[in-house]
């Protein structure tokens, strides 16, 4: 489920449980770049962000280099990466108020915070930036079971038809639109992540993403894994940084990755990605260099995803912005990506909607979905 | 400084209260609108389990309880089900049946490493600790991360292993990489009494008084302060931190703690309407959970409520689902306390007895 509930922190606290990141220039004011992420899989109505979680964008400037045995991405240094990070207070009750308010702030590489209020749809502003953060539809679909079916029988289980996992789900949403010219100068091609910190002198990092379903789908199920079944490596992944993974894990992600990849691309009975003679699937290594690539120069497409990847890896020139828009069925591409190398017809999961589709204006996500009452309260007592 | 001091800074208290509600919420509400995945319905049940911890309520551990047999009526030979209703068994005591719904949940296909885990639980809880242990053990070997050194960690403090369960406990601590408050919290607790076994009470109100004050909200924090408190002493302490427990759990214990230390100070009336709602509860929950709550209802009445020809077959049930050193000490307690045709040594009003005895309840 892209990267809700990836890992058994994310589990215990949803408040540092990332669901989604997106990234794409703005359809309505293209010189601007949009960061997007979710957390807090199926959030209440009553949820809000962590004062102890510190949300972060990282960005930095990313070529491609045409080599052997594949091109591959070649991202810039440390001292040339720039971040976006969002911290919030703990929720006050306004005199009169009946509902608590929660402020947060936004630190731009600049130095000037932007403050902002959760859930003000208008946004904190600031020089060439704006900042949203509050509930949201959850923009993510997909038809789960389907896909646990499939990994489970070994046959894709997609009906025509399928059902939204998410359907009416909520989450909690940040929003960041930057003017690109000013915050990122030429690129043209970025490479972003967003991660959950804890706040402090030392944050440490809690959970990441750069592409969905890296971890739920490529380094959860290890019933394929030959090396090791009996370790969860989501969150020593989450520990990772995206830009640099140490070397202590790398062999167990990329064994995971070669053994659930190509599990996917024997769906259909034939072979796209043969794997080379140290047994890595051809998308492993690409699939840990876990990062959205964006080219802002160019204007935005709704199904950008993995496009700049896939042109890259085809030795072609990108013709897109890439990344990931909101309302992009990026399941869809990702099946049809692993299971038939693009070759084949898409192969879709039935549910090709989120609940409610994102807009093409800030904050661009959708409003919370309305809670559907259930009849099931417990009894009051009466106590002494 | 040492581990012990070291400052964690987690999700205030109120947020993470607040947020585990809107978690809740969130799952039962999405229950309504599409079908829950397996892990969705896992996470319902997980998460009304810890409230009902921490917040001391039954009626929600009531809910996890009917979610779990739900979930196994309908998703049957789903592995994560019989986990869920082990889990939820376990919590009631009903040891063997959740010991039965391992074994299925393995067969289905679980990791062994998980159920396990569950299964070191049960061991620990009816006192086979070698056996909990070698579980324990080769998971912090697998993983030496704060859960699996945490559970080490309480082992040995069952054991009354100090010296290693504190080890255990600092370096645990040191392991903590996340920002929810409620691991902390309830490792300090679980560290409280280890001291409180040994009848260190300062020490034990140090580690009380952490956990409460990262998670206000935290019941069973609260409670084990009062007990300390009334043990040094502070018997209107003790009250004032009972009496908001009353209002917000359904748990009858802290109107039991209550009733007494009112009946202790002389407040005959307000004991009277305490002890009467926890015996009434008692015997509700006795009916239902007779397991989990056989060894909490024969302290009632070898305490506040007085009656201790009631506390024996309860402590006899007791011995029977766990065998463990405490539940033979309480069964002897109750036998004596028959044998001697009275409560045990019920004060006069207005005239508490020595503050220790505050600390057998």
């Amino acid at each position: 489920m892209s990267d809700h509930l990836s890992g058994p922190r994310g589990l215990l606290d949803p408040a540092c449980d990332i669901c989604d990141f997106f990234a794409f220039p703005s359809p309505a004011r293209p010189e601007h770049l949009v960061l997007v992420m979710t957390l807090f899989p199926y959030a209440g109505p009553t949820a809000v962000f962590s004062d102890a979680v510190l949300v972060r964008f990282r960005v930095r400037p990313v070529t491609i280099v045409r080599a052997e045995p594949r091109a591959r991405f070649l991202v810039g240094s440390d001292s040339e990466e720039i971040t976006f990070d969002l911290t919030f207070d703990e929720p006050v009750r306004p005199a009169g108020n009946k509902l608590p308010m929660q402020v947060g702030r936004c630190a731009t590489p600049a130095g000037e915070t932007v403050l902002f209020t959760v859930g003000d749809r208008s946004g904190g502003q600031g020089t060439g930036i704006k900042v949203f953060a509050g509930l949201a539809s959850d923009p993510f679909m997909l038809d789960a079971p389907s896909i646990i079916e499939t990994l489970k029988t070994g046959r894709m289980a997609f009906k025509d038809v399928g059902v939204n996992t998410l359907l009416g789900a909520n989450a909690l949403g940040v929003v960041v639109e930057l003017e690109a010219a000013r915050w990122l100068g030429a690129g043209p091609l970025f490479a972003l992540v967003t991660e959950t910190l804890s706040v402090g002198k030392r944050p440490v990092r809690l959970e990441r993403i750069g592409r969905p379903e890296v971890k739920n789908i490529g380094l959860q199920w290890n019933t394929y894994d030959t090396v090791n079944q009996d370790i969860d490596l989501r969150d020593l992944y989450n520990e990772e940084d995206a830009f640099a993974l140490a070397n202590d894990y790398v062999g167990a992600y990329r064994a995971r990755l070669n053994a659930n990849l190509s599990f996917f691309d024997g769906l259909d009975g034939k072979v796209d990605w043969p794997i080379d003679q140290n047994g890595n699937h051809p998308l492993t290594d690409l699939w840990l260099e876990d990062f959205l690539v964006v080219d802002v120069s160019k204007p935005f497409v709704e199904n950008g995803y993995f496009e700049i990847e896939k042109a890259m890896l085809d030795g072609l020139e990108h013709q897109t912005c890439g990344g990931r828009s909101l309302n992009d069925d990026v399941l869809d591409t990702f099946h049809t990506l692993m299971v038939n190398g693009g070759k084949g017809p898409r192969i879709r999961d039935g549910v090709d909607h989120a609940t409610v589709p994102a807009t093409n204006v800030f904050p661009y996500l959708a409003r919370p979905n309305p809670p559907q009452p259930k009849a099931q309260q417990t009894s009051a007592r009466i106590r002494p | 400084m040492t581990s012990d001091q070291i400052v964690t800074r987690t999700t205030s208290g109120a947020i993470a209260m607040r947020n585990l509600g809107a978690r809740i919420e969130g799952l039962q509400l999405q229950a309504v609108q599409a079908p829950p995945t397996a892990a969705d319905r896992a996470a319902l049940i997980e998460a009304l389990c810890l409230r009902g911890h921490l917040l001391g309520c039954i009626a929600d551990l009531e809910h996890a309880a009917e979610q779990a047999e739900q979930f196994v009526r309908e998703v049957p030979g789903a592995g994560p089900a019989y986990l869920a209703r082990a889990r939820t068994r376990s919590v009631w005591h009903r040891f063997s049946e959740a010991w039965r719904d391992l074994d299925t949940a393995q067969r289905c296909g679980m990791d062994p490493a998980d159920v396990d885990g569950e299964r070191a639980v049960i061991h620990q809880a009816v006192g086979r600790y070698d056996q909990a242990l070698a579980i324990r053990r080769a998971a912090a070997r697998r993983r030496g991360d704060f859960r699996s050194l945490a559970a080490l960690a309480g082992i040995h403090a069952e054991r009354h292993e100090n010296d290693s369960a504190q080890r255990l406990f600092r370096e645990s601590r040191r392991r903590y990489r996340g920002v929810s408050p409620f691991p902390l919290a309830m490792l300090d607790v679980e560290h409280g009494h280890l001291w409180l076994a040994k009848g260190t009470l300062w020490p034990a109100r140090t580690r009380f008084a952490a956990a409460q004050q990262r998670l206000s909200g935290y019941a069973p924090a609260q409670g084990h302060l009062a007990e300390v408190d009334a043990a040094l002493g502070d018997i209107e302490a003790a009250i004032t931190r009972l009496r908001p427990l009353v209002a917000s759990s359904d748990d009858p214990r802290y109107a039991a703690h209550l009733a007494r230390l009112l009946r202790d100070v002389g407040r005959a009336e307000e004991s009277s309407r305490c002890r009467e709602y926890a015996a009434q509860r008692y015997d509700e929950l006795v009916s239902r959970h007779v397991e989990a709550f056989a060894d909490h209802a024969a302290e009632f009445w070898l305490g506040a409520g007085a009656d201790p020809a009631r506390a024996v077959p309860l402590a006899r049930i007791n011995v029977e689902v766990r065998a463990t050193p405490q539940a033979r000490q309480l069964l002897a307690r109750a036998v004596r306390a028959r044998s001697a045709r009275a409560a045990p040594a019920p004060a006069r009003l207005g005239q508490p007895p020595s503050s220790r005895a505050y600390l057998a309840e």
